[in-house]
């Protein structure tokens, strides 16, 4: 098993960004799952993850922000600030979403350092007239995109794209499923590294392959007789989006010996099962499937609690974990939501745990977890 | 609100609200004593102040009073949290339109049940106003209509929703065509739902009347936005706060012409030069967030520091006042049209982009001639939080100082407000 590709690739992926660019392709610079990748590649243009996992930045970004901003926003912010992050300088341009209050007022001063397109979302999944303004937010997108690249999207290239963004959406899906077998090698650190992975890939294809190579030979592994199987307390974390630098929760909890087997987040398995409709007409299936996403900006968002639960079985899960960033109203407000259904509805243990980037409460949050894990 | 109102007199109907009469009764002597501190104990009042004494005494009593007559003959009470709800259709609808109480700490415990404890004190007060079952206005609502203004509010109303149904308006985040687009058919949406909830159907005469009534709110105060430029200043920014925060409980043809007799004799004092405070007095503009009412501190706190408030850059002030509905539309689209760019012009802290709001506030700033401003962020708020540091930058280009508050409903801070406030102040003398 080739995990090692998987724990180096954004670092990888440079080198590949390298080579798109000397071939005179653009990059575009994402934050957020809502970024349309099918479209983005459609329209030539390759699609990176931006830097905003770390609390390095997040002092100089205080200076133009207010501090009671959630970490993700004021790293994020930060990184564009002080040209630490390859992948932002390596963007020709920046693609942005309304996904809450403070990145769509950050995305306001982001948009002076670099060429930003902010998507705009509606704020509900019912009705014709959000869809509507979604559809249009993405023809704007496209334009956008063109200008950057001057290649036109067609019927036939966004067909392909998505077809082979559903494979990849898939194979991820199926690999996280055989990665919480309980006879399974993978740590959540290494599961947090394979689905971060999708964020930089360059070479679609070559990743699709490579995550096919995984995936079969993870299915082998597990075929040998008399693996040791765990025994450890699963749990589904959900909440905001983890990554390398702010995944503290993810090392605590498997310190203490339980096992994150299921990450329900948008740097998890958020979406993964949502294909885009491969008939129909292209432009119309993608801003649906894009549309269906169940994220707390969203309201109402029924849809994060049917997800949950159906991965609650899928993953064979014992107890949840909320991790939620401090300042993200949007999460922090559904938590309540969300402990009430876990607990009633599933009746299993739930944890909410309201964090940053700092180091400050790991001691707290050990203390915190350990009882969690014991009691559950 | 308290010593003067008829209690009993409005015990059995407040009982028949489900108010929670004790608790209510505690709120009324709380508020009681706040009115007589900061409003009763001003000097050289204008007499239309009477008028606005009368009201809030009577603002659970009377007005509630009225209301529920108004039910009995059939009419519909329609409750809403921002100025993004068109007043317009709810009068055309003969309906009555009422803000929600949002302005005090009263039920937030209860309230941090239901939503993340930092959420902003606006937010806590009218989840914690229904769970302790004190504010009469909602309960005597027949529609609550809520809206996607922030995170939190549109968070906060899926958990309002399981309490009371409450209807939500979709608020885009640009004002592009597109979300003119939006805005239209969310109006159009309120419009049909609310034929639904009165029995009642939109005409072209009933809306124009609807959006003259409403204009001719906004022109009362507007007419003292401009009284207030004179110096001295004709009266205490204590007083003009509470009649923007009463143009949303009281009925508007009567709270129009009282605010007219209001500026008239303002215009008096104004001409022989008689002010509220003296003629080298500071004279500060608040920014940001809305207050509520009986959200007075921080205006408390500022005029007890010699300065005096000559103007409100917020939803409870000129964001609300400043643009009109075109009254030329002769058909109920065309009057629609008018609606929809009347209310995408409210330059709420909640679009991307929003420099309007930059140009208003500096212009505001120059019309009413004011010395500095402050600065106003309910904690958590971080829309405004955000735009605070911009509206620094954009008085600052303009010379004009400014001081960015973050507060909520506590009184905890006052002291340090004092503090920070009066060293300000000092500044501009």
């Amino acid at each position: 098993m080739d995990i090692k590709h998987f724990i180096n690739f954004s670092e990888l992926s440079i080198s590949d960004l390298h080579t798109w660019k000397e071939e005179g392709g653009k990059v575009a610079g994402v934050y957020c799952i809502y970024a349309p990748i099918e479209l983005i590649r459609a329209a030539g243009v390759a699609q990176v993850s931006l830097c905003g996992k770390k609390q390095a930045p997040i002092k100089e970004a205080e200076r133009d922000l207010p501090a009671s901003l959630c970490p993700l926003i004021k790293s994020s912010y930060g990184y564009a600030l002080n040209g630490t992050c390859p992948f932002f300088t390596a963007s020709d341009i920046l693609i942005a979403e309304t996904t809450c209050d403070g990145k769509k007022k950050m995305y306001e001063l982001m948009g002076k350092l670099k060429p930003l397109h902010l998507m705009h979302l509606p704020h509900t999944q019912q009705g014709t007239a959000p869809f509507e303004y979604w559809m249009m937010s993405l023809r704007e997108l496209e334009d956008f995109l063109f200008e950057c690249s001057k290649v036109k999207v067609s019927a036939e290239g966004l067909h392909n794209q998505i077809v082979l963004q559903n494979k990849i959406r898939n194979e991820l899906y199926q690999i996280a499923i055989l990665a919480a077998n309980e006879k399974s090698p993978l740590t959540a650190r290494d599961m947090l590294a394979i689905q971060e992975s999708k964020s930089f890939a360059v070479f679609p294809d070559k990743y699709l392959a490579r995550l096919t190579a995984l995936r079969t030979s993870l299915a082998t592994f597990l075929k040998q007789p008399n693996l040791p199987a765990s025994q450890s307390l699963r749990i589904l974390m959900t909440g905001c989006p983890v990554g390398k630098g702010s995944e503290k929760t993810i090392r605590i909890t498997e310190e203490l010996g339980a096992r994150v087997v299921c990450m329900e987040n948008c740097s998890g398995l958020k979406g993964m099962t949502l294909p885009v409709d491969e008939t129909g007409d292209p432009h119309e299936a993608l801003a649906r499937r894009y549309l269906k996403i169940p994220c707390s900006c969203m309201t109402p968002n029924q849809s994060r609690l049917e997800s949950i639960e159906e991965m609650v079985s899928t993953f064979k899960v014992d107890a949840i974990m909320d991790m939620t960033w401090i300042g993200c109203h949007t999460y922090n407000a559904e938590s309540t939501t969300l402990q009430r259904f876990v607990e009633k509805k599933l009746k299993i243990p739930f944890l909410h745990i309201e964090t940053d980037y700092s180091e400050s409460d790991t001691e707290q949050l050990r203390t915190r977890i350990e009882a969690f894990i014991e009691l559950s | 609100m308290g010593g003067a109102v008829s209690d009993s007199a409005h015990r059995e109907m407040w009982e028949k609200l489900d108010l929670d009469l004790n608790a209510h009764d505690a709120l009324l002597g709380v508020l009681g004593k706040f009115y007589g501190d900061i409003y009763l104990s001003q000097e050289n009042r204008l007499q239309g102040a009477e008028y606005l004494d009368f009201v809030l005494s009577e603002i659970h009593g009377l007005r509630i009073k009225e209301l529920q007559e108004a039910k009995a003959e059939g009419r519909k009470v329609v409750g809403s949290f921002c100025v993004f709800v068109p007043e317009e259709i709810t009068l055309a609808l003969d309906a009555i339109h009422v803000g929600l109480c949002a302005g005090a700490e009263a039920g937030s415990d209860l309230a941090e049940q239901l939503i993340p404890r930092n959420t902003c004190a606006l937010i806590k007060s009218f989840i914690g106003f229904k769970l302790a079952k004190l504010c009469p206005f909602l309960e005597s609502s027949d529609m609550i209509v809520g809206e996607t203004t922030c995170d939190g509010k549109k968070k906060a109303y899926e958990a309002f929703n399981e309490l009371v149904p409450t209807y939500i308006m979709e608020v885009p985040q640009t004002k592009s065509k597109a979300a003119h687009t939006l805005w239209k058919s969310e109006v159009l949406r309120y419009m049909a739902e609310l034929e639904k909830v009165t029995g009642r159907t939109i005409t072209p005469e009933k809306l124009k009347k609807g959006i003259r009534t409403a204009n001719a709110k906004r022109r009362a105060l507007q007419r003292l936005t401009t009284l207030r430029a004179a110096s001295p200043a004709p009266i205490s920014g204590r007083d003009a706060l509470l009649i923007n925060q009463i143009s949303f409980y009281d009925e508007p043809v009567r709270f129009t012409a009282k605010i007219n007799e209001l500026c008239d004799e303002l215009e008096n004092r104004v001409e022989s030069n008689e002010g509220i405070a003296p003629e080298n007095a500071p004279r500060l503009m608040l920014s940001g967030c809305p207050m509520a009412v009986p959200n007075w501190k921080l205006p408390y706190v500022i005029e007890s520091s010699g300065a005096v408030i000559v103007g409100e850059e917020s939803c409870i002030g000129t964001r609300n006042t400043r643009d009109l509905v075109d009254e030329s539309g002769e058909t109920v689209e065309d009057m629609i049209d008018a609606i929809v760019d009347r209310y995408m012009k409210i330059d709420c802290a909640c679009f991307t982009p929003n420099d309007d709001r930059l140009e208003n506030v500096t212009a505001l700033a120059k019309d009413i001639k004011a010395d500095g401003v402050i600065h106003y962020s309910l904690l958590f708020c971080q829309p405004y939080l955000h735009e605070a540091l911009k509206v620094d930058k954009a008085l600052q280009a303009e010379g004009i100082p400014m001081l960015s508050i973050e507060t909520d409903y506590s009184m905890e801070d006052v002291e340090q407000l004092k503090t920070r406030i009066e060293a300000f102040v000092e500044t501009l003398e």
